[in-house]
């Protein structure tokens, strides 16, 4: 039997995402079909709980709440969780509560939206807000006058949930992975029964590719400042670094993160983003599961860390 | 008479089946020999070095591509 590779590609959470089985035959074809929309309703539904620009979504209410505890959907419940776990691991350099900092800084409203204004400072607002989770009873809170922007996490957390859904539509599922915007989830085998093929784009090239990475499951994240920019000139960017509450000044271009889980890949690609190279190392090398490639502006990238991961290899391939 | 062409044509018969289930259950071409990945020694965090795979040009495509997302409007 031929096997192939069957994709569905759609927009959600404000960017181009797609969806992508391994199958068997045409026997495979219908369960193929239910996988991938099952990929897609389940993306849907993360981004009605998770997104800050839908005022109606569970995170819109949870930030309107003002510090009393509000019942939420569990996928608020779960990125929360991780969102905090994501914080203590990486030392506060992905904060989920940035979020009035960044509304300062101009992010203010979904991105096609933004118009160009100065930034202003974030007076009164620090880093590190209480989040408190109550899993049992579906229940989160965070303290009066701090918000919470999940952006740093939400894609990653999205296109691991997604992942799922296709395994539980589909439970004999030979191999998938959910692609948000170039955050990627990743499982089982591909067509050619080798390892996913992930490039990764050279952003300071158009059109090229660094080089790709081989993965057998997992995670893959980049994070930079190549794009979303905003403010007078286009002179901002969106990575806020909590001890400042400002677009971070120090961090690569891009960086590209492989970890466990897309969620994970994410919120460590967040933290490297924002840290100097001796830094993004540090932490890396503090992260075993954790791999990175680290991009600046000018220069030669940097692989970052081994990649110990069961059957996970990073394979790159240096541009000439 | 009709005995001997019933055969005949049986015989034929079994022959074309023979022929088109050969011909739908033909192996797979094999795949082109994939040229050899090399290591290269890279140097790493904190200066040290690392083994790096280093996965020759190929023309076998990405599955997928990792970027920063990019902005679509709804």
């Amino acid at each position: 039997m031929t096997r192939r590779l069957e994709r569905l590609e759609f927009r959600a959470v404000g960017t181009t995402c797609a969806a992508a089985v391994t199958t068997g035959g045409p026997g495979d074809l219908r369960r193929a079909a239910r996988a991938l929309s099952a990929a897609k309703a389940e993306v849907a539904a993360c981004e009605r709980a998770l997104s800050r620009f839908d005022p109606a979504s569970d995170l819109s209410l949870l930030n309107a709440a003002e510090g009393e505890w509000t019942a939420v959907d569990r996928r608020l419940v779960e990125s929360l969780r991780l969102a905090i776990r994501m914080r203590e691991d990486t030392g506060g350099r992905f904060d989920p509560t940035v979020l009035p900092a960044l509304v300062a800084a101009g992010y203010d409203r979904s991105f096609e939206q933004l118009t160009p204004r100065p930034a202003r400072s974030a007076h009164g607002w620090r880093a590190g807000a209480t989040i408190e989770v109550d899993e049992q009873a579906g229940c989160v809170r965070i303290e009066a006058g701090a918000a919470v922007d999940l952006g740093g996490i939400g894609k990653g957390y999205a296109a691991t949930r997604a992942l799922e859904a296709m395994a539980e539509a589909w439970p004999a599922l030979p191999g998938g992975l959910v692609d948000l915007g170039g955050d990627l989830a990743i499982a089982g085998e591909t067509p050619e029964r080798g390892p996913w093929r992930i490039a990764i784009e050279d952003a300071r090239t158009p059109g090229a590719t660094l080089g790709t990475l081989l993965l057998h499951g997992g995670g893959v994240a980049t994070s930079g400042r190549d794009r979303r920019r905003f403010g007078p000139d286009g002179g901002l960017h969106h990575l806020i670094d909590p001890a400042t509450g400002r677009p971070a000044a120090p961090g690569p271009l891009t960086v590209t993160v492989v970890a466990p889980t897309a969620a994970e890949a994410e919120g460590h690609a967040t933290a490297v983003a924002i840290s100097t190279r001796e830094a993004a190392a540090a932490h890396v090398a503090a992260h075993p599961r954790v791999a990175a490639l680290y991009v600046p502006a000018e220069g030669e990238p940097h692989v970052l860390g081994p990649l110990p991961l069961a059957r996970q290899r990073l394979v790159v391939r240096v541009a000439a | 008479m009709t005995r001997v062409w019933t055969v005949v044509l049986s015989v034929w018969a079994m022959l074309a089946i023979v022929a088109v289930l050969a011909w739908s259950q033909r192996p797979a071409p094999a795949a082109a020999p994939q040229p050899a990945a090399q290591t290269l020694v890279v140097k790493g965090a904190n200066g040290k070095q690392q083994l790096v795979l280093v996965q020759p040009g190929t023309a076998t495509a990405p599955h997928a591509t990792t970027s920063t997302s990019g902005v679509v409007k709804p």
